[in-house]
């Protein structure tokens, strides 16, 4: 035992490690189901901004809502989340248009409408990574995944 | 499929090449999830964080550019991810907010799960070292495996620092064997 060498110690502990804390079923089936989020033609709207990046040092920002934004050649997509009950997000288009908004979610997708000045919610958000497609008269924008 | 290189996998997932994808996450979902390890999370934040470390490869499989650096990327990925998350918690419930116990992994249920002695008795010293070792020498036996400068980022500290810790935590790896060892012929069910 006390003539193992490091490498030795490490390849037994790496065996042990698989046997005794291996990747659970569930996280590798969602692994794979990931790239079920391969966007083909959408322009990548980047993160520009998000509130819950600022107030890294204890602060107590629970109270406020988080304030998002994404920036695409052409257009913003300015986000708040709320969780006061369930979570929800609320959202705008800047320029104001409208447009059909889908929440991808690892849990399943929900689409909704702008109304006339750009602006659409969603309610009952689950936790957990999320984007947003925006398909509007001559562009697509996906967004950049936020966890929420 | 077992040694396509990583830049032709990462060419045919961002083709669409499901099979290649696959492969990818069968070749890393290890070391992703060693570094995920490492923080204290409930099972389903854990979960959160490793498969939001794979949405963001698909969302970046076509502009990796140092395809041979994809562990480096995932585990800083994984890392990113975590603390995040960590931080997320905090603000969400800021008093109630208590850490999950890190890596419990209780040695007797481990025994069970574990093939081969030598294996066994290597987990049980493992299983009673601080978590800064833990983390360490999971980091340092991932495989594929990744190169000092990256784990030093991984645990935040100075790459010069790296190799003396991880010494230091092995030689008391090596301390607590001997001690069970010593334990087991006078005591059989000594714990």
């Amino acid at each position: 035992m006390s003539d193992w060498t490091d490498d030795q110690i490490l390849a037994m502990l790496r065996r042990a490690l698989e046997a005794a804390d291996p990747v659970p079923e569930t996280a590798r089936r969602a692994a794979r189901a990931a790239f079920t989020w391969r966007s083909i033609d959408a322009e990548l709207a980047e993160l520009v901004y998000d509130s819950a990046e600022e107030d890294v040092a204890g602060v107590r920002g629970t109270e406020t809502a988080r304030q998002v934004a994404f920036r695409a050649p052409g257009v913003e997509v300015e986000v708040m989340v709320t969780h006061s009950g369930g979570r929800r997000i609320v959202g705008q288009l800047v320029p104001p248009q409208s447009a059909r908004i889908e929440l991808q979610t690892p849990d399943g997708n929900q689409i909704t409408g702008t109304d006339t000045l750009g602006r659409f919610s969603f309610d009952d958000v689950p936790s957990g990574p999320a984007r947003l497609v925006v398909r509007g008269d001559d562009v697509v924008v996906v967004t950049e995944i936020v966890v929420i | 499929m077992s040694e396509d290189s990583v830049a032709e996998l990462l060419v045919r997932a961002a083709e669409g090449d499901q099979r290649a994808w696959d492969a990818i996450v069968s070749r890393y979902e290890r070391l992703v999830w060693s570094v995920v390890r490492g923080f204290p999370f409930d099972d389903g934040t854990r979960h959160d964080v490793f498969q939001t470390v794979w949405l963001r490869l698909v969302e970046h499989c076509g502009r990796i550019r140092e395809p041979e650096r994809l562990a480096g990327w995932l585990a800083t990925t994984a890392r990113n991810e975590a603390i995040r998350a960590l931080q997320q918690r905090r603000r969400e419930v800021p008093s109630e907010f208590r850490f999950d116990l890190p890596d419990r992994v209780n040695p007797e249920a481990a025994d069970v799960l574990i093939e081969g002695e030598s294996e066994r008795a290597v987990f049980r010293a493992f299983a009673e070292l601080p978590e800064d070792c833990r983390h360490l020498l999971r980091l340092v036996c991932a495989d594929p495996p990744l190169d000092y400068r990256t784990i030093a980022e991984l645990v935040g500290r100075p790459v010069g620092s790296i190799g003396p810790t991880f010494g230091r935590c092995i030689k008391r790896m090596r301390q607590i064997m001997e001690r069970h060892r010593g334990l087991k012929p006078s005591n059989g069910g000594s714990r």
